[in-house]
């Protein structure tokens, strides 16, 4: 071992919990990765507790801190105090290293072996995966290292993503940073259903500023800005199921919708709001159904008899190839924006069914037909998703096609990427299927419980981890990596310094 | 109150058959003829008046004598290019009839520091001002939308009105989803009166800060599918827009030159010999006399060759039983015996686009990236740098390098040729 920084020995424990004496004058954190090297290879440990150690009786040690405090002997001191104090890490071997080989540790490294903390170097075996989604560097304690982090779009994507936080913990400046890298590669179309407007950059830096925002990004919104699009969807693009799991109907209104449909096929909301009468719906039944779509849809009926949209995204008239559009540019690797922070939740989770549903169904022919390997990977980012994806809300709704995706999606390339502050909310059965979870910091006990308790690593004792990880710093647990990987997000404003877009050509006018 | 006529996509020039031409030309005087009748203040038509810069002089000829009597009464027509009449270097027959006083082209502007300033041309009568973007080919006006100044157009006052000729997305109908198009929210906001071109069916619409953008649609045909959908009803025409301070009522005025008869005939099921009897038995029984009809032949032959069912025989047939003429889409039409690569679309790009995906497998290339669907776009994408025309002030020499810089980035090339 040369010139080798030792910060700690192995002096006891067990395979989840080896026990270090951290060196004086070195500091372990929580969350640091240690290397232990042996016989050509490495094992990375990673700290998870920390506790006091000391060979002197704990009534002793009472004793001399009740003498100093008190007066009787401020100048009393330990005999060589740096072998008698000091503090004991409890670690778990994370990852056993041999060149490029990195595999889980089935054994305990050496008892007594040195531990030193990890460098870039030892890390080298996190090369940049084909079709790279950037996450962060990783991170060790609070250091971060200059190792980029990297995962396989087309596999995490595919898989799902959950990515579970409390606010402000940076949730959408990790998803701005993904989606940042994944702009210019057009194997993956990405659907962003944008709550908050805090993903394009209306008032400041956003994906909107990437070189090739103009080619791969296309944003939607009711109050766009100058070159971008009107979220503006036509009635007849809707279809009953769209609603389905969505918004809340009797069985007698659900057969009502059923047989408008039937009758007026695409047109079937327009004779809803008209009061067109069929038989076999009472007319109370109608007017319910009309209350409804007003409140999710905001359409009715004005007193020249013409249909109207308060919130003007429902149109009678425009909006009739916007779905069609957005999966087209999804399906050629674009990503887009809608943005929906001006609509009601049901409003806004029915746009993102409409689109959804297209796509999730163009890509089950697409498999039928064999052509499913040539298309991108699409995935949708769903804030709060326990809005569709909570266990109360399918018992009570149904399944709905964000469901569907969790469940069937990775089948046909579709995935889904939801972000939570309730990762509890969400039925384990679900859970299951979203196989990378990018972990930031939680307070709660129970969601860090339900966080470990979903993680494709064994997270079982990091959950004091997970309650000291700072904003920006967060653990990747997937099954596309060999171990939990502590990461720093980098603030999205920094880490697009120097790739903003360049000024445009100039431009000679022929009038 | 003023009135203006809006018209469209003339296309004069667009139908070669004398039959068809002179319905073209016929529709063309009868929307003139109606904008005399209401002593229209100014007639705007927004682009494709011709169907090519350089149009069929005939045709022209009729089309510019009747624009004289207008002008002559007095009422004068501001027009902007189209996709089909434009020109880079400003040498098209829209220039010459700009030139000789007959027309006036409204688009004035120039590019100052990285913007588009566009100025206003103000009716001289009714003071309404006009401006807006012409078009370009495939698409490429809209890299002036991008640059375009809309902040001062919008602190203009008075009765504006913006004319372009490009699809807006939020108003494209269905069957031109894949039509190339600009968002609603390049244009300035706040204008009275938006005048649209090159979407080829009527169609209104309002958005917030838009109130009224418009597009009359084609007069008679520039395509095929332009017969289709008359003879499927579609109302061909034109608008009058009543105004004073602001828009008091639009009004569309139907242009109707003949009666269509439009006949879709399924051959699924059925072989070449089977299908060609039943089809011209069937013809055999319309009504076709005075009418201009449209046959489409569709379907899979379970036998037979497509050639079987020969569009020179439909149309002589309906010829012979006093049709004005027959038009005759087999697009989509195949054999189960002789399979050809046969697509249908709605524009060019998308016929291409679609080629390019049917065609690519034929292709053996080793190279991933050439194949499939990714070797499709990279196809599309060539194709749409090598059309790029040379630009006013540009030299052939940086012409050339310009193409092939872009070329060779389309191409992922930038390393072998650095």
């Amino acid at each position: 071992m040369e010139e080798m920084e030792i910060v700690g020995q192995i002096v006891g424990g067990k395979t989840a919990k080896i026990l270090i004496r951290e060196k004086s004058g070195k500091k372990i954190e929580l969350g640091d990765l240690l290397v232990v090297e042996e016989n050509g290879a490495l094992i990375i440990l990673q700290v998870y507790d920390l506790a006091y150690g000391s060979q002197i009786p704990q009534s002793m040690r009472e004793l001399i801190a009740g003498l100093k405090l008190e007066g009787y002997g401020t100048e009393l001191t330990f005999l060589e105090p740096q072998l008698r104090n000091y503090v004991i890490a409890e670690v778990k071997a994370i990852a056993r290293v041999e060149g490029n080989d990195v595999r889980i540790p089935k054994s305990l490294p050496s008892f007594f072996s040195p531990l030193r903390h990890v460098t870039e170097k030892d890390l080298s075996f996190l090369t940049k995966p084909p079709n790279p989604v950037y996450i962060g560097k990783v991170r060790s304690g609070s250091k971060v290292l200059n190792v980029d982090v990297f995962l396989n779009g087309v596999d995490v994507f595919t898989h799902h993503i959950v990515i579970p936080a409390t606010t402000g913990r940076g949730k959408s400046n990790l998803v701005k940073v993904m989606l940042w890298s994944i702009l210019d590669q057009p194997d993956f179309g990405v659907l962003v259903l944008d709550p908050h407007d805090e993903y394009y950059g209306r008032h400041g830096k956003g994906l909107k500023d990437h070189p090739k925002a103009k080619e791969n990004l296309l944003y939607y919104s009711s109050t766009p800005l100058a070159g971008t699009n009107t979220l503006i969807v036509n009635l007849r693009s809707i279809m009953p199921w769209h609603f389905q799991g969505i918004v809340s109907f009797t069985d007698a209104q659900w057969d009502a919708i059923r047989r408008y449909h039937n009758t007026f096929h695409e047109q079937w909301i327009e004779n809803i709001v008209r009061g067109t009468e069929i038989n076999g719906v009472a007319p109370r039944t109608l007017e319910v159904l009309q209350r409804k779509l007003d409140n999710v849809l905001g359409v009715y009926l004005d007193d020249a008899g013409n249909i109207q949209c308060r919130n003007r995204v429902f149109s009678e008239t425009a909006g009739t190839t916007t779905t069609r559009d957005i999966a087209n540019a999804l399906e050629a690797g674009k990503k887009v924006i809608v943005d929906t922070s001006k609509l009601s939740d049901e409003a806004e989770l029915l746009i993102g069914s409409i689109v959804a549903s297209e796509i999730f169904y163009r890509y089950q022919s697409y498999k039928s037909e064999g052509k499913l390997d040539e298309k991108p990977v699409v995935s949708i980012v769903i804030e709060e998703a326990p809005r569709v994806l909570g266990g109360d809300v399918l018992a009570s709704l149904g399944e709905n096609i964000y469901s569907t995706i969790a469940r069937e999606g990775r089948k046909f390339k579709v995935g889904l990427i939801a972000i939570t502050q309730l990762i509890s909310l969400i039925p384990k059965t679900i859970l299951a299927n979203m196989n990378t979870k990018i972990i930031l910091g939680n307070e709660i006990a129970v969601e860090r419980r339900a966080v470990i308790d979903s993680a494709a690593q064994d997270l079982s004792e990091d959950d004091r981890t997970i309650a000291s990880l700072d904003k920006g710093e967060a653990i990747i647990s997937s099954s596309f990596t060999k171990f939990a990987v502590p990461v720093q997000i980098p603030l999205f404003e920094k880490y697009i310094e120097g790739s903003e877009k360049k000024s445009r050509e100039e431009v000679v006018f022929v009038g | 109150m003023y009135k203006f006529a809006h018209i469209s996509d003339c296309h004069i020039g667009a139908n070669r058959e004398p039959a068809l031409e002179s319905l073209e030309l016929a529709a063309f005087a009868k929307a003139l003829d109606i904008c005399i009748q209401e002593k229209v203040d100014f007639i705007l038509i927004t682009g494709d008046l011709f169907h090519a810069n350089i149009p069929d002089m005939r045709a022209a000829n009729e089309a510019v004598k009747k624009m004289k009597e207008v002008r002559d009464k007095g009422i004068p027509i501001y027009v902007i290019y189209g996709s089909h009449d434009y020109s880079p270097n400003q040498t098209s027959m829209i220039d010459i009839l700009d030139s000789a006083g007959l027309i006036k082209k409204i688009v004035k502007g120039k590019v100052v520091e990285g913007k588009l300033k566009l100025e206003f041309f103000e009716d001289p009568k009714t003071k309404a001002k006009l401006t807006g973007i012409s078009a370009r080919k495939v698409g490429l006006e809209k890299n002036y939308f991008e640059i375009l100044d809309r902040e001062t157009l919008e602190k203009e006052r008075g009765f504006r009105i913006f004319a372009f000729h490009s699809a807006v997305s939020e108003l494209k109908p269905e069957f031109l989803a894949e039509m190339e198009a600009i968002p609603v929210s390049f244009l300035p906001k706040g204008f009275e009166y938006y005048a649209g071109g090159h979407i080829h069916q009527y169609c209104e619409a309002g958005f917030p800060n838009y109130e009224r953008i418009a597009y009359p649609g084609t007069l008679f045909a520039g395509y095929p599918r332009d017969f289709e959908q008359s003879a499927k009803g579609v109302k061909r025409g034109f608008l009058i827009v009543y105004f004073e301070d602001k828009v008091k009522d639009v009004r569309f005025h139907e242009v109707k030159v003949c009666d269509y008869v439009y006949f879709e005939y399924d051959v699924t099921n059925k072989n070449s010999v089977q299908a060609r009897t039943d089809l011209l038995e069937k013809l055999g029984k319309l009504d076709v006399q005075g009418k201009l009809v449209i046959v489409k032949v569709k379907g899979e032959l379970s036998g037979g060759k497509t050639s079987d069912i020969s569009a020179s025989e439909i149309r002589s047939r309906l010829i012979e039983k006093g049709a004005i003429n027959v038009i005759v889409n087999r697009y989509g039409l195949t054999s189960k015996e002789y399979a050809a690569i046969k697509v249908m679309g709605e524009d060019i790009q998308t016929i291409e686009n679609k080629l390019l995906r049917e065609n690519i497998g034929k292709v053996k290339v080793s190279n991933e990236e050439l194949k499939g669907e990714k070797g499709a776009k990279l196809a599309s994408d060539l194709l749409r740098i090598l059309r790029q025309e040379q630009k006013l002030s540009e030299s052939k020499k940086d012409y050339t390098e310009r193409i092939q810089k872009m070329a060779v980035e389309i191409l992922g090339l930038e390393e072998v040729f650095k």
